[in-house]
Order: C-alpha cells, then sequence, then structure tokens
C-alpha cells in the first residue's frame, strides 16, 4: 500500500474503531432500524391486503413499488408512513458525523493528526470513508428487510438497485456536509445542527417552486430530492449522480480547506 | 562514541497566533543525544513552539530543518522522526490504552508485528500492563500523562518533543520520567522538553533555552554548579524581561 493510502486507511481505521464504540452509533443504529422493521411490517400488510385488487390490474405496481422503494423513501409515496431510511437519514447522518472534526476540536487530538504529518486531504477523507462505512452498513441491514422475501416474490432488481444507488449517494452526501459542518466548528451539538439545516434545505429546497408550478428551475436543480427521486423511479441519469458528486465534492473540499488553514492559523 | 549531529535546526521562526506574535524570530539547533529545556512563564511561547516543532503548527516565516530536511515542506518527515507529548496529553476518550498505541503506531507507519512488538515493549517500559484495557476516558491525569508519553516514544523517534511532561505526576513518577529521557537522550534521541519548573531543566537537560514574550533570551548549557545562576536568570528575565542575561555566560 502506498504511503498516503496508508495514512488515509489508518485514519479510517480509528475513526471507525471510535464509531463502534460510541453508545451513539449503536442506539441510533437499533433505534431507526426498528422504526424501519415497524415500516417494513405496515408496508408488507398493506400490500398484502390489496393482494386482490392488484392482481386485477395488468402491469399494476408489484412488491418491489409497494414494499421495498417506500421502505427506502417516502419521496413517491407520502402518506402516513412518513419515515423511510432516506428520511431517517436526514436526522442520523448529522449526528454521526458532528465529532468528526469537531470533536478531535473540542477534545484537543486535532493537534495530533497534523503533527502524525498528515495532510489534511488525508485526515478529512479518512474520516469520510469511516463514516461512510459505518453508513453502508446500517443501509445494507435496512435492504435486507425487502429483500428477506425475494424468493417469494417478483422482485425489480433494477428498479431497487437504481433506487439503492440513490440511497447510498443520498447518504454519501449528506455524510460529506456533515463533515463539512464538523469542519468549522468546536462544538459537535453545532455541527449536528447546521448539517441538518443544510440536509433539510438541499431535501426541501424545491417545494416553493413546486407549489408555485415550476418545474424545471434552478430550485429544482438544486434540491436533492428532485435527484433522489428520478434514481427512486428506476432512472439512472449522469446528470443526477453529478450533482450528488458535486456536492460531495464541494463539501469536503471545504473540509479539507478549513482543517489545512487551521493548521496554517493555529 | 559518534560524533553528534544536528537533528533540529530552527532559522529565524515566528508565528503569530490571535492576531499577536506568539515567537518571534527564534532560532535554535538540537543535537542528537542532547536535552533542551525550554524554560518560561506562562505564554512566554513554549507551546507554540514545540507545537512548531512536532509539525501540528507551521511558522509563519523562518525554516525548521529536521535531519537536514526542510520541516515545513515536507510536513510527511514528522511520520517517523517526531515523537510529541502535547501539553495535558489530548487523548480519545472512547478508546483503550492498548488501541491508543495501536492508533499512533499506524498513524506513525508501524504495522503489523513491527507495532506489536513496539507496544509490548513501550507497556512494558513504562508500566502500562495493568491499564492496557483501561478507557483513556477514565484515567487520571499522571496515567494520561504516562500513555502520552507511551505513544510519543512508540515509534523510536529521533527527536521527542515533550510539553510539560511532568505535569500531574507523582515524586515517584517525576524520577521515573527522567530514567526514561536520560535512557532516550543516551540512546541518541534529540530531546526538548518545555516547563515553567527550573527543578525539571536543571534534573533532566544539559542545556537550557529561556523564552520570554516568544523571544530566545539565553541559550546555553547547564553546569553542576550554576543552579542558582539559572535560577536568578530566569527570574531576570521573567520579572524584567532582562536582555542583559550576562550570569549564566558569565558563569
Amino acid at each position: 500500500m502506498s504511503l498516503p493510502l496508508m495514512g488515509v486507511f489508518a485514519v479510517t481505521r480509528l475513526e471507525l474503531r471510535r464509531l463502534f464504540v460510541r453508545p451513539l452509533a449503536w442506539v441510533l443504529a437499533a433505534l431507526t432500524l426498528a422504526l424501519l422493521a415497524w415500516r417494513f411490517v405496515l408496508l408488507l400488510g398493506g400490500f398484502l391486503a390489496s393482494q386482490i385488487k392488484l392482481a386485477a390490474l395488468p402491469g399494476g405496481p408489484g412488491y418491489t413499488d409497494l414494499v421495498g422503494i417506500p421502505m427506502l423513501s417516502s419521496i413517491l409515496t407520502g402518506g402516513i408512513l412518513p419515515f423511510g431510511v432516506a428520511e431517517l437519514a436526514l436526522v442520523i447522518v448529522p449526528l454521526l458525523a458532528m465529532s468528526t472534526l469537531a470533536g478531535e476540536r473540542s477534545n484537543g487530538t486535532l493537534p495530533l493528526w497534523f503533527a502524525a504529518g498528515l495532510p489534511a486531504s488525508h485526515i478529512v477523507l479518512g474520516k469520510y470513508f469511516a463514516l461512510m462505512l459505518w453508513l453502508l452498513m446500517w443501509l445494507a441491514l435496512a435492504l435486507l428487510m425487502p429483500l428477506s422475501l425475494a424468493h417469494g416474490v417478483t422482485l425489480d432488481w433494477g428498479k431497487l438497485a437504481s433506487a439503492s444507488l440513490g440511497l447510498l449517494l443520498m447518504l454519501a452526501t449528506l455524510a460529506a456536509i456533515g463533515v463539512a459542518c464538523s469542519a468549522f466548528t468546536t462544538l459537535p451539538a453545532m455541527a449536528a445542527a447546521t448539517s441538518l439545516t443544510l440536509g433539510l434545505a438541499l431535501a426541501g429546497v424545491n417545494l416553493g417552486a413546486q407549489m408555485a408550478g415550476v418545474g424545471n428551475g434552478f430550485f429544482n436543480w438544486l434540491s436533492m430530492s428532485d435527484h433522489l427521486e428520478s434514481l427512486l423511479r428506476g432512472l439512472v441519469s449522469s446528470a443526477d449522480v453529478l450533482w450528488f458528486v458535486l456536492v460531495i465534492a464541494v463539501a469536503l473540499a471545504l473540509a479539507t480547506q478549513r482543517l489545512a488553514s487551521e493548521r496554517e492559523r493555529g | 562514541m559518534t560524533a553528534p549531529t544536528a537533528v533540529l535546526q530552527l532559522d529565524h521562526i515566528t508565528r503569530h497566533r490571535a492576531g499577536r506574535p506568539a515567537v518571534t524570530d527564534l532560532s535554535l539547533q538540537l543535537d542528537s543525544g542532547q536535552v533542551l529545556g525550554l524554560l518560561g512563564v506562562n505564554g512566554a511561547g513554549k507551546s507554540t513552539t514545540l507545537a512548531m516543532v512536532a509539525g501540528a503548527l507551521v511558522p509563519d516565516k523562518g525554516s525548521i530543518q529536521l535531519n537536514g530536511k526542510d520541516f515545513v515542506e515536507h510536513p510527511e518527515l514528522a511520520r517517523r522522526a517526531i515523537g510529541w507529548l502535547p501539553e495535558r496529553a489530548p487523548m480519545w476518550p472512547e478508546l483503550t490504552v492498548s488501541e491508543h498505541l495501536d492508533a499512533h503506531g499506524r498513524l506513525r507507519g508501524l504495522h503489523g508485528a513491527a507495532l506489536a512488538q513496539a507496544s509490548r515493549k513501550i507497556i512494558e517500559r513504562l508500566e502500562l500492563g495493568s491499564l492496557a484495557r483501561r478507557l483513556a476516558g477514565v484515567l487520571s491525569q499522571g496515567q494520561r500523562q504516562r500513555l502520552g508519553l507511551a505513544c510519543a516514544l512508540l515509534h523510536e523517534p529521533s527527536l521527542l518533543v515533550l510539553d510539560e511532561p511532568a505535569n500531574a505526576l507523582d515524586p515517584v513518577q517525576v524520577a521515573a520520567l527522567r530514567g526514561v529521557i536520560r535512557e532516550q537522550a543516551a540512546a541518541g534521541t534529540a530531546i526538548i522538553l518545555s516547563t515553567h519548573l527550573l527543578a525539571e531543566v536543571t534534573a533532566a537537560c544539559d542545556r537550557v533555552a529561556i523564552l520570554h514574550e516568544g523571544q530566545l533570551r539565553y541559550d546555553g548549557p547547564i553546569k553542576d554548579d550554576d543552579h542558582r545562576m539559572l535560577e536568578q536568570t530566569f527570574f531576570d528575565i521573567a520579572m524584567r524581561g532582562d536582555e542583559n542575561s550576562d550570569r549564566m555566560q558569565a558563569a
């Protein structure tokens, strides 16, 4: 392994270890997965109850549309079950990301990273990757619920894969925003609040435009839910993927810049 | 015996913090096996100097050479060459003592068997065995200092930077710390330690530099019979900012 990669790997390993020994990560995982399991049972109950009606509809919605995708997000379905993986992610990612750099700063351990000769980019990337690994595991566990019935139902694998990609990109974006917010403050709670607000703003920035009947303006482009929605519908477009990549890159670049200037400024 | 070589060379380094000069035009050289005590009252610029030497801060002006290479341009040199114990020994409270050693070792480029061996060695040397599985967050300040020292020594650096290492240590631990410092120096490690305790400097160091208001006011060797002179010089500088600290020079 090359020296730069070793540095990033060392940071990721340490950060992941810290995430796994913190009660917060376990509590969040337990509570959110319990909530998702309850959602899964309710969605499945609804699906089973409407079997007769659905059978009469040629080309009507199936298990993927009525259980698989609504498990991931309520953007398409709305209704009385608002908290899918996407909505929960808006809350838990800021909570998990808040300590990544702000915690180091308040702990006094940030200079230890600098003194190890690691560039700011390696510190930021290492911490980001650790957070992403945790979120990947969380997403995988959430996906296991609808997938557990894959042998008994007809799954639209393409649509589920596209929706999972959308969720993964959303988690990656929120994590990058969380790390960036954490880079700008000493208080983890402040980082969480800022990151939560930014996430909510990005998710809902198009609501006003939608109410005004504008479907293709700047605010729609800016909105994360607009890009996620396409992927949830099974449409993978490079423009949507690029939007997520762009936000991730900008957020991580800002975090790196902030950290590098901290070493410079003290 | 091999001739001492320059491990650290500070050339006219200046650093501002919070808009005020914290260190001004500081030049120093430290050879292998030498123990330099950095003395000064609170706010004299000791910790800022050590943070720059450790690579945690970048000087505004001037250069730092580490083993003959420009350290400001190549901060990665710090990875294997420097061991740093910052003031108050910051830790990750949720990690155990052995996890700290593991993390520091990896950050400093140690892996696998080499890391395991280095950890075992330092745990034994600093008597951390009984604390190995204890969380850093529940350690006493003295135990934290020992763990911080262990992390600094783990990768056998050629330059050891200790910021107030005797803080919160009991007399027995202070004596043990002095023993470790002497052993490291005998093995060729260049050591720079900051303190505001004169006794610490005279007991552990063979050279002293006195900082006042960010400037180097005195730099010279310590001899066995000049403790009182050192004390007088320190007070002259600290109380009156005396530029003419000639007593030691004359002695």
